[in-house]
């Protein structure tokens, strides 16, 4: 230890401030190694603590994913914006997989307009898909531990729905454009993807979310292989009358599933 | 009473794991004993939230799970380990604890990381906090769930095997820290570790078949073996119940064999008398 102090002219700059930049580093290093010298700077201590634990939750802040900073800029709290992102669907191996049947669909329609069907049918179901992927205990680790805290049930689900819907809607829209069909058509997928999220959240009050995400994907392709079949048609189960009927579909489903909700919680009698 | 079960039945198919099952719970540590298949965990998990009972009727803290309002209360003051906690592989310890603690609706960030820092540090993985889950120890990663039950410091704490991973330091921690959270809540745990109930539970709940076949002190749980355990130097004739010691001798619950002498009875004794064949079976 220094046997050297600080004078006390210089002590009484240093606290008023008042010494040049180079003199004041100085006699912050002796006060780093000074004990003696430290005792005699008064500090606030409620200050000091407050701005220790600033300092370690800057320092010990986990650093945000890119995801969770964009969502956070578009103005979502910090806490909703890490559920929205922590949502188990929202791995790459899903995201690579919207991506692919998007692409295939794309590239196939404007390869040949037979192809067309294959797109406005496929992406209604990427959403379901990421909706399975997303809930449950087969596809979350951590299901139970989650089921038994107050925000778990129909709140992290649909949460956590919403997510998967707004990501798959994203990359449908940004695809569609490139589909060789007026806009009206290339963007046909949209209601009937509503309704089928609907129906399979409202399916979900009462079978597992996978059991309930793959009958609703099922109804859907049966729908539309009966409706195009009777019609003589692709093209009919995605005309203007259908589209009301999905819509109509979608907002009915979304009211039921409003009214049921407390069913999308485990522990939730049956 | 902290939490009062009557009549609890769960059906799983047409298997019947809770049989009508009745339990009071008051403050304090409270250890579940029972064999593989007995119904704890099931019982847990009904008590936990997490699933619904056939029928029968649960209050915690006064708050019955049935209702949606009540249950959301309720989930607000409970800690609850599964006996399969599980993990995200991605996410530090940190960031697990954080996580939950969203969950548990602790939503400012200030807050929600001193509580998350409070926990790691209850559990000894301060150091850990910035550590992937996928690389800590198995014993690491039972911390890091049990951490994530203390959030928030709850009324209830529900452990399922809490401490199967850990090591036996780890164990006389674990031990310490329930025993502290014990003093002004109620904790209830299931275990198969007799010794933790006979360290740690000031009452002890035996469950079998879906019931509770026995529920007081780990004292007289071990009582109701007085006079039926037996040290001899041979293994006994016929179908006794009994093991050999670390020193050579055979130890018999029962009646007693032929070179027999009285020995003192513990708190596994008395469980594994009162499990009768299935205690056998867990001696084999």
């Amino acid at each position: 230890m220094s046997t050297w102090h600080i004078p006390g002219d210089l002590l009484d700059g240093y606290l008023a401030g008042e010494l040049d930049p180079v003199r004041a580093m100085s006699v912050d290093a002796h006060l780093g190694g000074c004990p003696v010298c430290r005792a005699a700077v008064p500090y606030e201590e409620e200050w000091l603590e407050s701005s220790w634990q600033r300092l370690e939750d800057r320092a010990g802040l986990p650093r945000p994913r890119p995801a969770e900073r964009l969502l956070r800029l578009a103005g979502l709290p910090g806490h909703v914006a890490r559920l929205v992102t922590v949502t188990p669907a929202l791995g790459r191996a899903w995201l690579a997989a919207v991506l692919a049947v998007l692409a295939f669909g794309v590239l196939a329609a404007r390869h040949t307009a037979d192809a067309l069907p294959f797109f406005l049918v496929a992406a209604p179901v990427l959403p379901l898909a990421g909706i399975a992927a997303a809930n449950g205990p087969r596809v979350d680790p951590v299901h139970e531990l989650l089921a038994a805290t107050p925000l778990s049930g129909p709140r992290l689900l649909l949460v956590r729905s919403a997510a998967v819907l707004a990501v798959a809607f994203v990359l449908a829209g940004l695809a569609s454009p490139l589909l060789p069909a007026p806009p009206g058509l290339s963007a046909a997928w949209l209601l009937p993807a509503l309704a089928a999220t609907s129906g399979c959240l409202a399916l979900s009050t009462r079978l597992s979310v996978p059991v309930a995400a793959l009958t609703t994907g099922g109804l859907w392709l049966t729908g539309i292989a009966v409706a195009a079949e009777a019609g003589g048609d692709w093209r009919v189960p995605f005309q203007p009358g259908a589209q009301l009927l999905y819509g109509c579909a979608a907002a009915l489903l979304t009211v039921l599933v409003h009214r049921r909700r407390g069913r999308l919680d485990p522990g939730e009698p049956r | 009473m902290s939490i009062t079960v009557k009549g609890l039945v769960k059906h799983y198919g047409r298997n019947r794991v809770l049989d009508g099952l009745d339990l009071a719970v008051t403050p304090g540590v409270t250890g579940l004993l029972g064999p593989n298949g007995a119904g704890k965990t099931t019982l847990l998990r009904c008590l936990a939230t997490t699933l619904a009972p056939d029928s029968g009727t649960v209050d915690i803290l006064g708050l019955d799970p049935r209702d949606r309002l009540q249950r959301t209360a309720l989930r607000r003051r409970l800690g609850y380990l599964p006996q399969d906690p599980g993990h995200y592989p991605h996410f530090t310890a940190f960031d697990l604890v954080d996580y939950v603690a969203i969950l548990k609706e602790i939503t400012d960030r200030r807050e929600r990381h001193g509580e998350v820092r409070r926990v790691l540090a209850e559990v000894g993985l301060s150091d850990q906090a910035k550590v992937r889950a996928r690389k800590l120890s198995g014993g690491m990663r039972q911390r890091l769930a049990l951490a994530q039950a203390l959030l928030g410091e709850p009324d209830v704490l529900i452990l399922d095997e809490p401490t199967v991973g850990l090591d036996p330091e780890q164990r006389m921690r674990f031990r310490a820290l329930v025993s502290k959270v014990g003093e002004s809540r109620t904790v209830l745990l299931s275990t198969h570790q007799t010794e933790d109930v006979a360290a740690l539970c000031e009452r002890v709940v035996t469950v079998d078949g879906g019931r509770v076949v026995f529920d007081g002190t780990p004292g007289e749980l071990a009582v109701t073996a007085a006079g039926r355990v037996w040290l001899s130097e041979r293994p006994p004739a016929g179908p006794h119940l009994f093991w050999r010691t670390a020193d050579g001798r055979y130890r018999t619950l029962g009646d007693r064999p032929e070179d027999g002498v009285p020995a003192e009875a513990g708190v596994e004794d008395g469980y594994l008398l009162l499990l009768g064949d299935r205690g056998r079976a867990a001696v084999a």
